[in-house]
């Protein structure tokens, strides 16, 4: 079992250039990272690409990895969301009208609800579940799915503006219930 | 705030849209300059990436195929076998990737300022760093393929006795200074080979700084204007 601790040292030591802990990190955590670029890019081989592009960056960045005082999972696993949405918009933007369209229709609310809910992080599956349903499907879709406002807009049938009040209202609410 | 349409609208939920990348290439650029002076909004932000990464908890761990691993070895350490398949790295990283900020080192190229600094023709980025009054605009235009940061200073300048300097934040990352402001007001930065593909989708900054930048290596002054590293 490879605990925070193990994590975060073997980050200290790839911020020495140690190729060794740098594998070692690989192994550790490449198969989590590898689901969250799979779970948000849906695509093989653009999540392997990502992948690639996530240690990259890791390698890079480990020596900065204190300065916003992240746990070291959440930091590893914030690049890997952050690159996949990036790869995905990029995607997005050359998709057509009727494409989006398509993409909008097509995915149910399903399987979100279900991860939701067999999350072993109570409290923050009891404050998303204090939240209107709709408004807890908007902000798991702009973390997970990387949507904007306009495609939240267009998802839930909403105007721009609406959504927006939306979303804050619901980050606002989800801020007090987890402070709480 | 003082944007009276929008009650809703304050630190709390502006570090979660960040967070959750909602927020436009301008607001985006202006929140990171605000996080760099501010803690408690670094901590806001911190906040809100602890609690969203808790919706990946039961994302089912994959193995990736063992040619993920081989290919990022060859791209970091192996430059022999790099260079054989220069053109697929190309197309691996070239992508315009987005990424933490680390240390970037500005080197001026005295060739080139003694021919005076021309502007690369038709770069794939640019970014205007502006001062939201308009009293300092610095127009950059960024080649990747040669690490060509060419800054034009269009309006305002550096306080008397006081320096004015750039500042590169990318991703979660600290700003990390790719220099002072040269007095003239068109200058080339170079920069290092292996941050060039960090520039793109960045965020410039421009601090106000004593004379010689800032002695401890990240911004000291007030952050004058920022702007977004943008595709042209």
């Amino acid at each position: 079992m490879t605990t925070r601790a193990d994590i975060e040292n073997m980050i200290m030591r790839v911020a020495q250039r140690d190729r060794a802990a740098f594998k070692a990190l690989y192994d550790a955590t490449s198969a989590k990272l590898f689901g969250v670029a799979l779970r948000v890019l849906n695509d093989r081989a653009e999540a392997e690409e990502v992948l690639q592009e996530i240690y990259v960056k890791v390698w890079h960045n480990a020596d900065r990895y204190t300065v916003n005082g992240l746990s070291p999972m959440t930091w590893l696993i914030t690049i890997a969301r952050n690159s996949a949405v990036d790869r995905l918009r990029k995607l997005r933007r050359a998709e057509t009208p009727a494409e989006l369209e398509e993409r909008i229709a097509d995915d149910g609310a399903g399987p979100e609800a279900l991860a939701i809910a067999a999350s072993e992080r109570g409290r923050l599956v009891a404050c998303f579940e204090e939240l209107a349903a709709k408004h807890a499907e908007a902000v798991r879709r702009a973390y997970l799915e990387g949507e904007t406002y306009a495609d939240l807009a267009a998802r839930f049938d909403v105007p721009l503006n609406t959504m927006r009040t939306w979303l804050r209202r619901s980050l606002l609410s989800l801020r007090e219930c987890l402070s709480r | 705030m003082s944007d009276q349409d929008q009650p809703d609208r304050d630190d709390r939920t502006l570090a979660g849209e960040y967070t959750l990348g909602l927020l436009s290439a301008e607001e985006a650029a202006a929140f990171e300059a605000r996080m760099v002076q501010d803690p408690a909004l670094r901590a806001l932000y911190a906040q809100w990436a602890e609690d969203f990464a808790g919706l990946t908890d039961d994302i089912t761990p994959q193995a990736p195929p063992a040619l993920v691993w081989q290919q990022i070895e060859a791209g970091l350490f192996d430059d022999t076998r790099a260079r054989g398949s220069w053109l697929r790295r190309f197309t691996l990283w070239g992508g315009g990737l987005v990424a933490a900020a680390v240390l970037l080192l500005a080197v001026f190229l005295p060739d080139l300022v003694e021919r005076g600094p021309v502007p690369p023709v038709d770069p794939p980025y640019v970014a205007q760093i502006a001062a939201e009054d308009g009293s300092l605009v610095v127009q950059a235009v960024y080649d990747d393929a040669t690490g060509t940061l060419f800054v034009d200073r269009e309006a305002g300048g550096a306080a008397p006795g006081r320096a004015l300097e750039l500042w590169l934040i990318a991703g979660e990352g600290a700003p990390v200074s790719l220099g002072v402001m040269p007095q003239d007001a068109q200058a080339i930065l170079a920069v290092p080979d292996d941050l060039r593909r960090r520039v793109a989708g960045a965020v410039l900054a421009i601090s106000d700084e004593p004379q010689g930048g800032s002695p401890t290596g990240a911004p000291t002054g007030a952050v004058l204007a920022v702007g977004p590293v943008q595709e042209s």
